[in-house]
């Protein structure tokens, strides 16, 4: 086992204790068998570990440093303890070798109580081998806007990487192939450290050129819910590569088409529709035939396939588009929807998008997708503006995993429509503030990326 | 501990070259590689992890130098450095196959290898390494694009998205997935692991094909179809080959019916359950006449009895009415060839090739002429067999006498006959006497009743006693024959004196 299965067991049987203990008492059978199990367990990891510990550090969670992930599988007990570490103000619990039933017993009890029984409790009483560490006012509420600066290159450097990849292409030029397969590993990297700024970066549109930033935003995306969703890292190579690269047709089609202003004629938009075609050819030519390519080429081809039959190319009744597929139909699409495009002068704001997205389910899109996605970025995805209950105007900055409509937000226009650095605000903890609507952030002249790079 | 560690990686570099020459199976790469592997560990047990850091043509180890080749073909810190790692790191609990398959991503010498990216895929539990990219240390510049500003309002976009999208705005999002959803999500990554992406790729390419004939997609097809006969997927290679058929009138199947690619299937046919034996005969039915000869040296290698029929029935569909790249081996000298060349002219059933066969009735082997036998039985000429009824060996003429029982070859009779008649015949074995009997009463008419009634109840004043296997095999015949007739003389022999008779008589009407 690795120390992120040895972490996820441990929230898993952690959970499991808490809710036995806060819903029989101590005598039951249920609570005696999860205490048990979770007592071996612990004596089991010190055979391996001098300690345990547990941070919650910016709305990540850490298990002996390692940093645990955010998956469907065992979703719900990462969640829980999250918001239970959140509620009580923790920052750090580390258990030390030694530690009896009897002392696990205890803390549980009060784990599963009130912030302030618990700050009593763990006070008066004593935990020889339990050390608790109380988050700061330094360390209240971290500045999310302060990405790390590594993600920031990752992110950059992936762009840079699509942009020569694609304008070699444009005028058939040779490629380097080795550098676009270390960018999707870099994303990798990055997106098992620091999942959440990653994707903050996404919001990132370019209004000239958006063919680039729209292909490493769904290389983003797609990672992003591949990864929530559970799959390994070499099958994240496939779904990202064929992500960034589901567009790549495009450099076969008339820039003065992909760029012209205004509506596309029929004729134009059938040419248009010709790029998931081109795009097999193309990735063949610069990526040849190994297992990633045909990924990315079957991809390409079928990005456009409804989930209800519908879309192009023209398909054959047997044909169905595959699992990785279905993924980029939808992170292509609710990235499509929030980019300005020439034939799309306005973009949906995300929450809009997500609404959209979420009201085609089991017509365009697989619907078991969507309810994913819909939990990776929640109602009101990073970079959304909302107009709040305070008349004042709050930036999405983070996701709260577990509370979709609550997110972590800035403010960062005053009531009176003034630009602040405002404060940052959990609307899950804090229910002073409540959300009005979303707003259009170009009506206030804001570009939510820029609060993020 | 510098010392250590030196020691380490001058052993390393050792293991490193012993890979490359002997490769990791070899036992002198194994001696070299077990006490690395132990002296390795023992380091990590003591000490938890080993962190190197690589230089050009160096590695250090807490900042002092262990290692140094300047000579770039030879230098581990050479190649490490190149594809941008310059740390490596090794922890406690490092497993000797990660060791080994570490030893083979940095021992690997060419050109496109990339051992930044190998290092990545091989995902280790207890190597880490740090890697970077040219530009690093260089500022990435960018700013981030203003969007255009125009006097839009943003309230009435919203209201129009609204009115066109036609959705339930109000709908609440409710995304947590129930078991069923949650074991579909599984099934699907299960699909992604198992499920190869082979079919989905042709399919795709081959729809490409459809809208244009862009001649890299029939290579890269073509490529494909090669892949999937290496990974015995014949259905999809068989797809392959009709499809770019049909749709460019190009035959890539040339491609496939060369001498390598067929002896590749050597090991195989045998094995192939049953369903990819099928597959496997539907895509050899694409192959021409070209691909006989190699067809032919394949079936040597064949030893599942039903495998090899079914193969040489398709060679012989291949061969369609022509028998003429067959002939040709009808005088090779390896004795399996000449013996499938044989029975597969057989299955053809070609009436022209019979004189080819002739020259081989006086084959050396005995094999050759008994497959000959079963050739010639396929045809409507069975003189040839009955050539056969001379050979020196029991087994080729009790073969040749069998065949002439099933196809009927009246001319025969007399041959038959005399044989039975000579003095000779008592020292035939029985089971050969047995089949010239069965022969004749195959082959005869009403006469061989009155023939075998004659030997039946021949009276003898000497040899009596030899003579009973010729009442025995004369009785078998007749109740053979059951005709009336026939079963009237063996009731008539049953009420005779002679004890031999009525013994004869009795036996073969039991037995019947
Ligand atoms: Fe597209
Ligand atoms: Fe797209």
């Amino acid at each position: 086992m690795s120390i992120h299965q040895f972490g996820k067991k441990f929230i898993t049987l952690l959970y499991t204790l808490t809710r036995a203990c806060r819903i029989y008492d101590l005598n039951n059978d249920v609570v005696i068998t999860a205490g048990q199990k979770f007592y071996q367990f612990i004596n089991s990891l010190f055979d391996i570990f001098e300690n345990i510990e547990i941070v919650r550090y910016r709305d990540y969670i850490f298990f002996n440093k390692q940093r645990l992930r955010f998956e469907i599988e065992g979703y719900a007990s990462l969640q829980f303890i999250d918001n239970r570490l959140k509620h009580l103000d923790i920052k750090t619990i580390v258990i030390s070798k030694g530690i009896e039933k009897d002392e696990i017993m205890r803390f549980i009890t009060i784990f599963k109580e009130t912030k302030d029984i618990f700050m009593n409790e763990i006070k008066q009483k004593s935990f020889p081998h339990i050390f608790v560490e109380f988050k700061t006012t330094k360390d209240e509420i971290p500045d999310f806007l302060q990405n790390g600066e590594r993600t920031k290159k990752v992110y950059f450097k992936a762009l840079m990487v699509t942009k020569n990849l694609m304008q070699n292409l444009w005028v058939n030029r040779t490629v380097d192939v080795r550098s676009s397969k270390r960018v999707v590993y870099n994303l990798i990297d990055t997106l098992s450290r620091d999942e959440f700024g990653l994707l903050a970066l996404t919001t990132i549109k370019n209004f000239d050129e958006y063919t680039f930033n729209h292909s490493v935003n769904v290389g983003i995306l797609s990672l992003a819910l591949g990864q929530r969703i559970g799959l390994s890292k070499k099958d994240l190579v496939k779904l990202g590569t064929a992500g960034i690269l589901h567009d790549i047709g495009k450099v076969e089609i008339d820039k003065g088409i992909i760029y012209k202003p205004g509506r596309l004629s029929t004729s134009e938009w059938e040419i248009i529709k010709l790029h998931s075609n081109f795009g097999v050819r193309q990735i063949l030519k610069t990526r040849g035939l190994d297992e990633v390519s045909l990924y990315a080429i079957v991809v390409s081809y079928q990005h456009h396939w409804n989930y209800n039959g519908t879309g192009y190319p023209p398909r054959k009744e047997d044909e169905h588009p595959i699992f990785f597929s279905n993924i980029v139909r939808i992170t292509d699409c609710y990235d499509a929807m929030t980019t300005f495009r020439p034939y799309q002068p306005t973009p949906y704001i995300p929450p809009l998008a997500i609404k959209v997205i979420w009201a085609k389910r089991g017509i365009l899109f697989d619907p078991v997708i969507v309810k994913a996605f819909t939990q990776l970025l929640g109602v009101y995805p990073v970079g959304s503006c909302l107009k709040l209950s305070s008349q004042e105007i709050g930036l999405v900055v983070r996701q709260n995993p577990g509370h979709i409509e609550h997110p972590i937000i800035k403010i960062i226009l005053d009531s009176k429509g003034k630009k602040v650095d405002g404060h940052t605000i959990d609307l899950s903890l804090d229910k002073k503030v409540s959300i009005i609507n979303p707003v259009y952030p170009q009506k206030y002249s804001i570009n939510p990326a820029s609060y993020f790079v | 501990m510098v010392t250590e560690v030196e020691k380490i990686i001058i052993e390393m570099v050792k293991v490193t070259k012993a890979f490359q020459m002997y490769g990791m199976e070899h036992p002198s790469f194994k001696s070299f590689f077990t006490p690395f592997y132990k002296k390795i560990t023992e380091f990590l047990n003591h000490n938890r992890e080993l962190k190197l850091q690589v230089e050009r043509f160096t590695i250090l180890y807490q900042d002092k130098e262990i290692y140094k080749e300047t000579e770039k073909e030879l230098s581990i810190a050479f190649r490490l450095f190149r594809d941008g790692i310059r740390n490596i790191g090794f922890t406690d609990g490092l497993t000797a196959d990660e060791l080994l398959l570490f030893l083979d991503i940095i021992s690997k010498q060419s050109k496109d290898q990339d051992i930044a990216l190998n290092l990545w895929e091989a995902d280790f539990s207890h190597i880490e390494f740090y890697v970077v990219d040219e530009e690093e240390e260089e500022e990435l510049q960018y700013k981030i694009p203003e969007a255009p500003i125009e006097n839009i309002d943003y309230d009435e976009i919203l209201n129009h998205i609204r009115k066109k999208e036609k959705i339930d705005f109000e709908e609440e999002i409710k995304p947590d997935l129930n078991n069923t959803e949650l074991s579909y999500l599984k099934n699907e990554i299960l699909k992604v692991e198992k499920e190869p992406i082979l079919g989905p790729a042709i399919s795709t390419l081959i729809n490409f094909l459809q809208t244009e004939q862009f001649s890299d997609i029939i290579d890269s097809l073509t490529e494909l179809a090669k892949y999937s006969l290496d990974q015995q997927d014949f259905t999809n290679a068989h797809t392959i080959v009709v499809k770019i058929k049909e749709l460019t009138e190009k035959n890539i199947i040339e491609k496939f019916e060369n001498e390598m690619q067929i002896a590749s299937f050597k090991n195989i046919v045998d094995i192939l359950d049953e369903k990819k034996f099928n597959e496997f005969l539907d895509f050899i039915s694409l192959f021409s006449k070209k691909a006989i000869p190699h067809l032919l040296n394949l079936t040597t290698s064949i030893k599942r009895p039903e495998r090899l029929n079914a193969m040489r029935n398709r060679i012989a569909d291949i061969a369609q009415d022509d028998p003429s790249p067959l002939l040709n081996f009808l005088e090779s000298k390896n004795e399996a060839i000449l013996i499938n060349a044989i029975s597969i002219l057989g299955i053809m059933n070609i009436p022209a090739s019979v004189e080819y066969f002739e020259p081989l009735i006086t084959h050396p082997s005995i094999r050759v002429r008994s497959a000959l036998i079963t050739a010639l039985a396929k045809f409507e000429k069975p003189e040839l067999i009955a050539q056969l009824l001379n050979d020196p060996e029991i087994e080729v003429r009790i073969k040749a006498l069998r065949a002439l029982c099933r196809i009927k070859y009246p001319k025969i009779y007399p041959v038959l006959i005399q044989r039975i008649k000579s003095k000779k015949f008592h020292d035939y074995e029985f089971t050969e006497q047995k089949e010239i009997f069965n022969c004749l009463v195959a082959n005869g008419d009403i006469q061989t009743i009155k023939l075998l009634k004659q030997i039946l109840f021949r009276r003898l004043l000497f040899g009596r006693k030899r003579y009973k296997t010729m009442r025995h095999l004369a009785a078998m015949a007749l109740a053979q024959i059951n005709s009336p007739e026939a079963l009237d003389v063996l009731n008539k022999g049953m009420h005779t004196r002679n004890k031999d008779i009525r013994n004869a008589c009795q036996q073969a009407l039991t037995k019947k």
